[in-house]
């Protein structure tokens, strides 16, 4: 299993809610050397599903869909900035890449849109740039999206110079046991 | 803290008496000898590292707890909203 003394690495969306409410003694360990790092790609994404659901929810549930949300932003740990580079990077990484990998995402009698698809599929763009630009290993939960992104910089390094492999660990790697 | 010392950086000291277990006092005395320091130095810091550990754990039981505080209650599509994934209800034709 990777050392959590290893660190410190950029966490993806679903790889930092995944570690946190799989209880994970990887991710306690982890929190006792470094900060979590995110993307303020992961703070929006974050940002919105808070107030997606605040908005839908019924009057009973909203202050508890409120105090999670403070609670989340009360103890963010380092978050790297979408700034010129990553921006510069991840407009390279969607060049090469413009189309999402997988189709939307459906649940019950839930979709995703094809527009919400492609947008999701820009933020980890953006998410990937960032580990690259940070340089720092990339944890997730989605291999069907960074594999591709992966796989392409790997392909065409001179689009990338001085930066690369992107580094990708699969969250369900730091957990041996889940419940 | 006088002047002299916060400019030097020296840290304040005070004297006081410790009960301590036996192995572990002639496990300090043995590693004060070998580093040819007193054994205050080596106890002070022993007690600094032990300090900083519970203070790690300490600060990554509140974090995690935040995140557990923040996370919970949530249905899987939820979750999957606070992921990222807008999920909207399928319209039927």
């Amino acid at each position: 299993m990777l050392d959590p003394a290893s660190g410190p690495f950029l966490f993806d969306t679903s790889a930092e809610s995944w570690l946190t409410r799989a209880d994970s003694n990887w991710m306690r360990d982890y929190l006792t050397r470094h900060k979590v790092h995110t993307s303020a790609v992961t703070v929006l994404e974050r940002s919105r599903g808070y107030s997606l659901l605040y908005r839908g929810a019924p009057e009973g549930k909203k202050e508890s869909i409120e105090a999670a949300r403070v609670a989340y932003f009360n103890r963010l740990g380092q978050v790297w900035p979408l700034d010129e580079a990553v921006a510069a990077v991840a407009g390279e990484i969607m060049a090469l890449l413009p189309d999402p990998p997988t189709s939307p995402r459906r649940a019950h009698k839930l979709a995703e849109s094809r527009p919400d698809r492609l947008s999701r599929w820009r933020f980890d763009c953006m998410i990937a740039a960032t580990a690259l630009v940070a340089r720092l290993p990339l944890i997730h939960n989605n291999a069907a999206d960074f594999e591709p992104i992966r796989s392409a910089i790997e392909k065409f390094p001179h689009r990338f110079p001085d930066l690369g492999p992107l580094e990708l660990i699969r969250c369900q790697r730091l957990q041996p046991t889940v419940h | 803290m006088t002047t002299a010392k916060r400019r030097s950086g020296e840290r304040e000291k005070r004297r006081t008496t410790l009960t301590l277990p036996v192995d572990s006092l002639t496990q300090a005395e043995r590693i004060a000898r070998s580093r040819k320091v007193t054994l205050s130095a080596v106890i002070s810091e022993a007690i600094s590292e032990g300090l900083r550990v519970q203070t790690a754990l300490q600060r990554s039981e509140q974090v995690f707890e935040a995140y557990k505080k923040a996370f919970s209650g949530f249905t899987d599509d939820e979750m999957a909203i606070l992921d990222g994934i807008i999920l909207q209800p399928v319209r039927k034709r």
